[in-house]
């Protein structure tokens, strides 16, 4: 007789795992290690570190992500600051509003903030890496914003006070004591833009910076029937955000234990 | 208890979901239904549906879309041939996307691609040809061999591949030219008639191109020989349209790399490339001329005359490319059914009925391959849309060529305002002088479409060679900077440790 343990409640998502997940991620290593022919080879792998339009791409990428977490996490701390120590009885209201756009498709939204730009600017077209920076950013703000109010609302008031107690103004207890203790949510905040950024090309393509990024390259030798160096770039891409993962994970872990600050 | 009720409800669930797929598709084979899977283009059949202000009404009767015309087929083939027809409809996004499911393993039976796809399947020997039935004139349910326009069937006779025609394999569906839609408020007629607009600086960052290596390469070729093509030695050359057609199929690696050259050149003075926004854009008066198929150039009309809006579409002087869609039969999803083979055949005649034909140019905006033949339906439907009535402002336009290959034919000059000269009526029936230097776009073999995308992935890629060094010297302050930061952030309490005090232990 079959026999239902809670455990079984997991298959539905092993399924789908196995699915949408596993079996996606072997395909696109067996295409990225073969040629056209099926036969195995490292070109791939060669062409991807040899050719300059995927070294250029990855910079373009990585700049335009680095540029944009700076930007997010530039506004987006204060106002984290601010909202974590008010004394508002509401705060969680205000939260809400930085995070409601998210409740919108952000296709919608960025058609929004292109007919707005269109507005102040005149001409899209002059000015793609600012439109495509602003778009990004309006895009990935509330991913900043939150993990930051997380981890600075759960800062123990008392270390502060201590902090006071022992003599040191303000600044300096803003840098020897809030802000290493809400490392954990910048690292989080950070990681949350900073890869999906490099390859969120709907926003470029949108705000018509005609320029490729990690994203639209993949999909540009995908739509050239090229699978082969698709595949290459992808699980390149994938080592990439792994390394970065890993590498913030220490940096979490050094600065301080994870305070739940992740999304 | 409770959980074994729940778990015994879950399987009873599951297995009845799993059960219904199995169950529909006995249906099919126990009954003598024909299937018919046909793919076409997104939004590429009259789909019914129609508000009550829409009925054209033409003197020889009313045409209205009430039913999608798929399920009006269907209805039509059991009447007229007293058997069950059952159609599983597709639609995919562009002909590459069709050819990628096909070879993924996606049978159709019948699908509706582009005239180099057309030849491209014909020289992977995927095509059924159309029966002979098909070609019977005598028959009178054959509306496509008996509406078929003159000039289509001349221009899919003479478009050969390995010694065999095209209009053999395949059926035309809809066809039109390249062109610009432009505002003539901000730009004048002649500046939009010619493929150097993509590099007049006069209008830079204002006009949208197409974001599709074949149509924009062909335009930038139109740009690179321009003074050759306009040059009235070429122009009065015996074989004026061969010659077109071979300069514009050109795809040696030198000419690519002319037109990489001046791709990356335009790709500073354009708007954008778009897939679809250039249309909208272009009715909100973001730009003064877009890069445009015929058929979007009506739309893109239509949609701006609705705002009070005026544009105006123009063909390049030098060349522009005639293109056309066609049904064509696969082999491997027909296979050797002569029942299946009929009703898509009936269904290529179905739609192409004049009546029919109306409403899906209707709904469409593009102009079909059908003219009608004996029934004038479609030439009143040309009246209907363009004619005017006014006797002073009024010019003649000659249809002839395309109704009947003749163009000084009288019976079909419409009688329509100046205007139209330049804008609906132009781009859905081009002047006899527009499609004398238009080209077919053939397709390139797999070597040579390689080496084509690699163009355009080099010219949309971010060149490394254009940043100037004090850029790459600040990129690298910046990244020293981010480095040492996080290195201090990391190893901060090596770096700032404070001197042991004695007879202190360290707790770690």
């Amino acid at each position: 007789m079959f026999k239902f343990s809670r455990k079984q409640l997991c298959i539905p998502y092993a399924v789908f795992l196995l699915f949408f997940v596993i079996a996606p991620l072997v395909v696109i290593i067996y295409y990225a290690f073969t040629n056209g022919k099926g036969e195995f080879t490292f070109n791939n792998f060669t062409n991807f570190f040899t050719d300059s339009n995927t070294i250029g791409t990855l910079i373009y990428s990585m700049f335009i992500s680095l540029v944009t977490t700076l930007v997010c996490l530039v506004i987006a701390y204060p106002v984290a600051y601010i909202l974590a120590n008010s004394k508002l009885k509401r705060k969680s209201v205000i939260l809400m509003i930085f995070i409601m756009p998210m409740w919108i498709n952000f296709t919608l939204r960025i058609t929004a903030v292109k007919e707005i730009l269109t507005a102040i600017e005149g001409n899209l077209a002059y000015y793609p890496f600012l439109n495509t920076i602003i778009g990004m950013t309006y895009d990935f703000f509330p991913f900043m914003i939150l993990p930051l109010y997380n981890a600075l609302e759960k800062i123990d008031r008392r270390l502060i006070e201590a902090s006071h107690d022992l003599g040191a103004d303000g600044v300096t207890t803003f840098i020897k004591v809030t802000f290493p203790l809400s490392m954990p949510g910048v690292i989080s905040g950070i990681t949350m833009v900073f890869l999906p950024v490099m390859t969120n090309y709907v926003v470029l393509d949108m705000l018509y910076n005609s320029t490729y990024i990690m994203g639209s390259l993949i999909g540009s030798y995908f739509n050239a029937y090229d699978w082969n160096n698709g595949s290459m770039i992808s699980i390149v891409l994938l080592a990439i955000i792994l390394v970065v993962t890993l590498f913030t994970n220490k940096l979490g872990n050094i600065t301080g234990e994870n305070r739940g600050a992740t999304l | 208890m409770i959980r074994r009720t729940l778990a015994v409800v879950f399987v009873i669930l599951m297995t009845i979901g799993m059960g219904l797929f199995p169950v529909s598709a006995e249906e099919y084979e126990d009954s003598d239904t024909i299937i018919l899977r046909i793919a076409n283009c997104e939004e590429y059949i009259d789909e019914g549906h129609w508000g009550e202000d829409e009925v054209i009404d033409l003197e020889s009767g009313d045409v209205f879309g009430n039913n999608p015309m798929i399920e009006d087929f269907e209805n039509w083939y059991l009447k007229t041939y007293g058997k069950k027809v059952k159609i599983e409809y597709s639609t995919y996004g562009t002909n590459e996307d069709l050819y990628n499911q096909m070879t993924l393993g996606d049978t159709f039976d019948i699908v509706c691609p582009s005239d180099y796809m057309c030849l491209k399947m014909m020289d992977e020997d995927m095509l059924l040809p159309l029966s002979d039935e098909f070609f019977d004139k005598s028959n009178k349910n054959n509306f496509y061999v008996n509406g078929l326009s003159p000039y289509i069937k001349n221009l899919m006779e003479t478009t050969t591949i390995n010694n065999r025609k095209w209009s053999d394999y395949s059926a035309g569906y809809m066809w039109g030219t390249m062109g610009f839609v432009y505002n003539p408020k901000k730009i004048s007629r002649e500046e939009a008639s010619t493929w150097k607009l993509f590099e007049n600086s006069k209008y830079a960052r204002q006009i949208t191109i197409k974001d599709s290596v074949r149509d924009t390469y062909f335009g930038v070729l139109g740009l690179l020989y321009s003074d050759k093509l306009t040059s009235p030695e070429f122009k009065n050359s015996k074989d004026y349209n061969k010659k077109i057609t071979e300069l514009m199929n050109d795809v040696s690696p030198e000419t690519i790399d002319k037109a990489e050259k001046k791709l990356q050149e335009i790709r500073d003075y354009t708007y954008c490339f778009e897939t679809d926004s250039g249309k909208s854009d272009m009715v909100a008066g973001k730009t003064v001329a877009s890069f445009q198929w015929s058929g979007d150039g009506v739309y893109t009309l239509d949609q701006a005359d609705e705002d009070n809006f005026y544009l105006e579409f123009a063909v390049p002087k030098e060349c522009s490319n005639i293109w056309c869609d066609a049904w064509v039969m696969l082999k491997d999803g027909i296979q050797n059914d002569k029942e299946k083979q009929d009703a898509a055949e009936a269904f290529i005649n179905y739609i192409s009925r004049p009546d029919n034909v109306i409403r899906n140019m209707y709904y469409i905006g593009y102009t079909s391959c059908i003219s009608g033949g004996n029934d004038d339906r479609i030439f009143e439907y040309a009246d209907w849309c363009y004619g005017a009535e006014d006797e002073d402002n009024t010019v003649d336009y000659p249809l002839g060529f395309f109704f009947t290959g003749d163009e000084s034919d009288k019976n079909y000059i419409i009688k329509t305002t100046k205007d139209q000269t330049k804008r609906q009526l132009f781009s859905q029936y081009p002047t006899s002088d527009v499609l004398d230097r238009c080209a077919v776009m053939m397709f390139f073999d797999d070597e040579e479409n390689a080496r084509m995308n690699q163009m355009w992935i080099n010219v949309r890629c971010f060149n490394l060679s254009s940043v100037p060094l004090f850029d790459w010297l600040i990129a690298l302050g910046i990244i020293v900077f981010i480095a040492v930061l996080v290195t201090v952030i990391v190893f901060r309490n090596k770096i700032f440790r404070r001197k042991r005090l004695k007879g202190f232990k360290r707790i770690s």
